[in-house]
């Protein structure tokens, strides 16, 4: 469903250039869980953002369920993130000033839906992560675990096919971090293909895959294994990442 | 449209709303009234007159030493003035229309102690009156040169004929089938005839509600002062104005000549009260605008730059660029509204106390509608350049921030 090819990203300042991601390739089957880790500045936020549309690249392809998204127009891309894309964040990115039922909507108001199905999906939607009580509640007013499976509840409430989340765990404490993954698992299960960034190496091995970035590239291990010219050294930074 | 939560995310930042429709609550209510100021003072300032106003003029000489044959000087001046090229018609003219001072006297149309007496602008001119002024004789006629009464400064004495305004002969005979014409009546309770009824005139005064109740008297009075009223052929009054001055120098040096004046300028020094307090009103009503303008680009941008990752988080959910500045211009105009909703009972109570303190009258309902609009029209154009800056937020805002 998703696919990149020779994606490059380069981040220029006054002074610097950053290249992000450098020939960056990669390929996403439907229902994937894919697990995304890697040092600081690796990459993996960039990665995401052109993922999810957010950010435009340089160079290469990226063909989104059959679609080439080089040069399609601001509006279409807002589209496709509204339709096809969930996004959870790290800091939940909730709007302090709605209660949680009109954050939820927030997504559905960019459709042409009616109030009536609005409605419903956001019930079920916070039903989906236990939350049905809290709809008039404001974020502020919720724990930060809650306030992440709210985020969850407005990624999923427009039915996405894919969901993105770049470290959604990366602020709450390991139980809520676990009901949070779980929460994740099951919305996979559901046939939702998910792409999570994490620095959590427990969570990360939970996926069905794992991607290990490295200075804007992937350094998988299986690709590794094909290419024995860099075994050792990917071996080592293989080493590197479960001491995170 | 998703006017509930914008409302509801407005009531969780009040402070900022309330100062901004506060300020347009007020603006409404001083531009409305203040424009129907401005109006109303225009509208006084360009009532029509009656007269030729664009091509009159007066000068007033005044003769030095006592052995001055007024009439003589007189008849020898509008001689050489009405032989001016440009010169239409040239008269004697006890005072100017508009400029201030005049001579008031009362009419009657019986000496019955109880009758009503009617207050009119008097003018003492020559025969050429009617063509001088430039208005208009609807019925009658013009004075003959042979009814002009020469009389000394001190005497009372009065002509037997007068020329009057429609305005004053409704006011003498109200029924609306009479007429002045050919009518005797009392002026200042001796018998005069009328024999012309001029359609339209200004007198001198013009905060006066009896303004235009004038007539015009075939007299001239014979002092070492003499003002003469000239109009020339459309566009030739400054033209012609120093060369009256210069001839009437040439034909007699013993005299003072001034209050070389253009009917214009006399009206204009009259209403200069009523300029200046629209010109004052008008400059305030555009700084209100400015200002009000100012605050609301300063709110809205505050709201755009407080809100940078929310904007963020609604463009990554899928918002439009336009969704994104339409959200804006509805916040803004929601609060413009309350703002003006506001300033609508305010216009009318400041109406109220200014109709109560300064004898203005009630506001057409007009301005209200207008000054609405006007006002909507402003806060759209000022919250767009703001709105369309937060339209420019990036979406990968929503994962760069924490
Ligand atoms: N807007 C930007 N302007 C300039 N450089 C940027 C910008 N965004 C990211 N970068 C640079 O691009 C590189 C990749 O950044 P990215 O945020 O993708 O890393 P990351 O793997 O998500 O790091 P972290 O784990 O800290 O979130 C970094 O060197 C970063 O400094
Ligand atoms: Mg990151």
């Amino acid at each position: 469903m998703l696919k990149m090819s020779n994606i490059s990203k380069i981040f220029r300042t006054r002074l610097i250039e950053t290249h992000a991601l450098r020939s960056f390739n990669l390929t996403v089957n439907d229902g994937e869980f894919i697990a995304v880790t890697g040092p600081s500045g690796s990459g993996k936020t960039t990665f995401l953002n052109i993922a999810g549309l957010l950010e435009d690249f340089d160079t290469g392809q990226y063909m989104l369920d059959g679609e080439d998204i080089s040069g399609l127009p601001d509006k279409s891309r807002s589209k496709l993130r509204n339709e096809k894309i969930g996004f959870i964040f790290q800091s939940f990115n909730l709007i302090p000033d709605l209660n949680i039922f009109d954050n939820v909507d927030v997504p559905l108001r960019y459709r042409d839906m009616g109030a009536g199905e609005r409605k419903d999906r956001i019930e079920s939607a916070l039903e989906n992560v236990g939350l049905s009580s809290r709809a008039k509640h404001l974020p502020a007013e919720l724990s930060g675990g809650q306030q992440q499976r709210v985020a969850i509840a407005r990624a999923l409430a427009g039915s996405p096919r894919f969901l993105l989340a770049d470290e959604p765990t990366g602020n709450l404490d390991s139980l809520m971090a676990r009901q949070v993954m779980e929460l994740l698992e099951s919305i996979n299960d559901q046939g939702v293909t998910i792409i999570m960034v994490t620095h959590d190496p427990e969570l990360a091995r939970r996926a069905h895959r794992n991607i290990y970035l490295l200075d804007g590239q992937i350094s998988d291990l299986e690709e590794v294994t094909q290419l024995p010219l860099n075994q050792n050294q990917s071996q080592s930074q293989r080493a590197d990442h479960a001491a995170i | 449209m998703e006017i509930r939560p914008i409302l509801s995310a407005m009531f969780r930042n009040k402070l900022g709303a309330i100062l901004i429709a506060t300020q347009i609550a007020v603006t409404l209510a001083i531009i409305c009234n203040g424009a129907f100021i401005v109006y109303k003072r225009y509208q006084t300032m360009n009532r029509p007159t009656g007269m030729d106003i664009e091509n009159i003029f007066a000068i007033t000489s005044e003769g030095i030493g006592s052995n001055h044959n007024a009439r003589a000087v007189a008849a020898q001046d509008l001689e050489v003035i009405r032989a001016i090229p440009g010169v239409i018609a040239a008269s004697n003219a006890s005072s100017v229309p508009l400029s201030g001072s005049g001579w008031g006297e009362t009419m009657q149309t019986t000496l019955d102690d109880n009758a009503p007496t009617t207050g009119t602008g008097v003018y003492m001119m020559s025969d050429q009156a009617i063509e001088t002024l430039g208005v208009n004789l609807i019925s009658g006629r013009n004075f003959t040169p042979d009814e002009m009464l020469y009389r000394d400064e001190n005497s009372g004495q009065i002509p037997n004929v007068i020329m009057i305004t429609q305005a004053l002969s409704d006011q003498l005979f109200p029924d609306e089938n009479e007429t002045a014409l050919g009518k005797t009546v009392f002026f200042d309770s001796r018998p005069i005839e009328v024999i012309g009824i001029i359609e339209h005139m200004h007198g001198s005064w013009v905060t006066w509600d009896a303004l235009a109740q004038v007539s015009i008297i075939p007299v001239l009075t014979l002092s070492n002062q003499t003002r003469y009223m000239i109009r020339t052929e459309p566009g030739m009054r400054d033209q012609v104005m120093p060369q009256v001055e210069e001839a009437l120098a040439n034909v007699n040096s013993q005299r003072i000549l001034r209050q070389l004046r253009s009917l214009e300028e006399f009206a204009a020094r009259s209403y200069a009260g009523d300029n200046t307090i629209a010109v004052v009103m008008m400059t305030v009503i555009v700084l209100l605008v400015i200002i009000t303008a100012m605050g609301i680009i300063g709110l809205v941008s505050f709201l755009v730059n407080q809100r940078t990752k929310q904007i963020g988080t609604r463009r990554a959910l899928g918002a439009q660029k336009f969704h994104v500045i339409r959200y804006f211009l509805v916040e803004n105009w929601l609060i413009t509204t309350i703002g003006l909703s506001v300033g609508l009972v305010l216009t009318i109570l400041l109406n109220m106390y200014l109709v109560e303190h300064f004898e203005m009258p009630r506001l057409d309902r007009i301005y209200l509608p207008i000054g609405l609009v006007a006002i909507w029209c402003l806060g759209f154009i000022a919250a767009l350049g703001p709105a369309r800056k937060a339209a420019h937020v990036s979406p990968a805002i929503a994962t760069r921030t924490v």
